[in-house]
């Protein structure tokens, strides 16, 4: 009873932004059925009952307090490369960057003796200075961004092995200011929960607003969807995707971050396959791989879904080794999903 | 009398070993619609590409209403008053037709936001229904639809009701009769007779020689990269257009024939 009601009051939430510009209420309604993001979530609603009954610990404070914590770290790089992915493009680097951001940061505080806040401006270049790189080549020498940033990656992961020489840097012991900023926490009730949440709500929305209606959203859907045509109305499409290069990297160095000051310690490994689950995420949500059509809406229920299966299976007691048997299967029905209710779609 | 708006001096393009524009000079004044004929891979596509910034020239000159210019993208084009209606398809599929309408110059609220600053959705859409209202598309379309619905003839006369709105100085249009049924294809020709009354100039490119006799004043001939006539249309025929397009004296043919 008091979940069906939750569950038709999430659904009205995801139906009134879905609303293609806040066009008549019957006609969003119908094509909000038909949505991929539609779609997604009553998966993701499914999914949550399943594991619910399979296991009473699912749903638990604990477990759902572990879940948020996990939640908008990759999350939060799946906003970025929401964007990067409606405009054409996607970056293989991310989790190469969410390790060596941290990385350069604490080693400069903890070997250098830099204060703290000019350690995170270094690390925010270096992410800006990624970023641009991969956007300049793909855009200026015309090489694709697979190529790019798949070399990027062994760049920055291999800068990250070589700097750390393959250790774990020593734990984190200084709390302050940025600290709690990035990875503070806090309780509600019987719940856990840190300040990143907060920053992938706020970036949630942000994202959100700036695809669906900003100019600039309107620019990355149509780069995504024909170049030429955005190009010959004077849309600069290097330039956005560019800049979206440069965002992805920065929130993909941002949620590093977080992850290191959460668990006070930065590793040159984490974030290993982080790139893969946070494509995975997106297109999950409905987000087309090439080009032109993007919800940030999808992304988070795909970044639920996915945190959801990982952390379902394991209390359901699949073995550790299938994991990922599993969220393949359940990625790949996504996605089958997904490509039938577009060939449905376009008959009707 | 009629000022000249557009003035082309020499244009040299190259593609790698392709020249595929050699020496191609053109004027267009003011009020005036000049149709662009030659055959396929005469250069066409490519002097207008050059003229609307979507690459540059490798040599030459362009005045704009006397002044020299320099079209670095299509951007500047566009600031220049001059709007083009390529031939491969230039909306953006994934796109409502509202939007498409307007990309790259979207109506905004907060214009201090910059590229962040929120579309004016209220505006976009009467604007936009409005649009396709004057430009009597025959079948009713909804400005939110998504492009990739229409059929190529609604996607071309879209294309064309954007270059309308933003009253240009210059249009140029690359074979928008293009895929169009009978009824579009008097909208679009309409649709030129009407700008040129309003004092604007039109380029048009097309293959269709009727409809140069219906619409132009004035005829340019392009083959193998070169303008090789230029002729009033009241001065010409049918016949004598032709053999200029394929570089054989068609009318001296029919007279041996008879
Ligand atoms: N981007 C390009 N790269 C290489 N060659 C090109 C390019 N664009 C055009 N060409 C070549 O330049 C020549 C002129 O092409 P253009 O498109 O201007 O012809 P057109 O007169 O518009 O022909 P059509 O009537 O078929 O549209 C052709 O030989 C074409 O192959
Ligand atoms: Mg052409």
């Amino acid at each position: 009873m008091q979940k069906s009601m939750v569950q038709q009051v999430m659904v009205q939430q995801v139906g009134t932004v879905t609303a293609e510009d806040g066009a008549g209420h019957a006609k969003a309604k119908s094509s909000l059925m038909r949505s991929p993001q539609f779609s997604s979530f009553v998966i993701l609603v499914v999914l949550l009952v399943v594991f619910a009954v399979a296991d009473g610990n699912f749903l638990s404070p604990l477990n759902i307090s572990n879940m948020m914590a996990f939640l908008p770290e990759l999350g939060i790089i799946a906003l970025g490369m929401t964007l990067l992915l409606t405009a054409g493009e996607f970056d293989l680097s991310v989790g190469a960057v969410f390790a060596l951001a941290p990385v350069v940061v604490m080693l400069l505080v903890q070997n250098a003796g830099v204060d703290i806040g000019v350690a995170l401006l270094a690390g925010l270049l270096l992410c800006i200075a990624i970023g641009a790189i991969n956007g300049v080549i793909v855009t200026k020498i015309g090489i694709s961004s697979f190529l790019v940033t798949l070399s990027m990656l062994l760049i920055v992961r291999g800068a990250a092995l070589y700097i750390t020489q393959g250790f774990p840097l020593k734990s984190w012991d200084q709390p302050g200011f940025f600290v709690t900023l990035l990875a503070g926490s806090f309780n509600i009730g019987a719940f856990r929960f840190y300040t990143s949440l907060w920053w992938f709500i706020g970036l949630s929305l942000l994202a959100v607003y700036v695809l669906r209606y900003a100019k600039l959203g309107n620019w990355i859907s149509a780069i995504g969807s024909n170049r030429n045509a955005a190009v010959a109305r004077g849309v600069p499409a290097d330039a956005v995707k560019i800049w979206l290069f440069i965002a992805t990297s920065v929130l993909a160095g941002l949620a590093g971050m977080i992850s290191a000051f959460r668990i006070s310690a930065a590793s040159p490994v984490a974030g290993t396959g982080y790139e893969l689950e946070v494509i995975a995420m997106v297109v999950v949500g409905g987000t087309a791989l090439t080009g032109g059509r993007g919800t940030i809406l999808g992304t988070i229920v795909g970044a639920l879904m996915l945190r959801a299966i990982r952390n379902g299976i394991v209390l359901v007691g699949v073995p550790g080794l299938a994991y990922n048997i599993f969220v393949g299967v359940i990625i790949l029905a996504m996605l089958i999903l997904h490509a039938l209710l577009q060939k449905n779609a376009a008959r009707s | 009398m009629m000022q000249e708006v557009l003035r082309l001096q020499n244009l040299q393009k190259s593609f790698g070993s392709v020249r595929a524009l050699k020496n191609a000079s053109l004027t267009l004044k003011e009020g005036e619609v000049v149709a662009l004929l030659g055959d396929n891979g005469a250069g066409k596509s490519t002097l207008i590409k050059a003229i609307s910034g979507v690459f540059p020239i490798d040599r030459g000159d362009i005045y704009v209403r006397g002044e020299k210019v320099s079209i670095r993208s299509t951007r500047e084009a566009m600031d220049l008053g001059i709007e083009t209606i390529h031939q491969d398809t230039s909306l953006a599929p994934d796109l409502s037709i509202a939007r498409n309408l307007f990309l790259g110059r979207e109506p905004v609220n907060l214009k201090w936001l910059g590229v962040f600053a929120p579309l004016d959705l209220a505006k976009l859409r009467d604007a936009a229904s409005a649009l396709l209202k004057r430009v009597g598309i025959s079948k009713k379309l909804d400005a939110d639809a998504l492009v990739s619905t229409l059929s190529g003839g609604e996607r071309q006369s879209i294309a064309i009701s954007r270059a309308m709105q933003f009253a240009a100085k210059v249009i140029i249009l690359d074979e928008p009769t293009n895929n169009l049924g009978v009824e579009e294809t008097h909208g679009v020709l309409r649709f030129v007779k009407e700008m040129r009354a309003a004092g604007h100039s039109v380029l048009l490119i097309t293959h269709n020689i009727h409809h140069v006799f219906e619409v132009a004043d004035r005829i340019v001939v392009m083959r193998r990269g070169e303008i090789v006539a230029e002729q009033t249309v009241a001065d010409t025929d049918l016949l004598t257009v032709e053999s200029l397009i394929t570089g054989a004296d068609l009318s001296a043919l029919m007279k041996r024939a008879q």
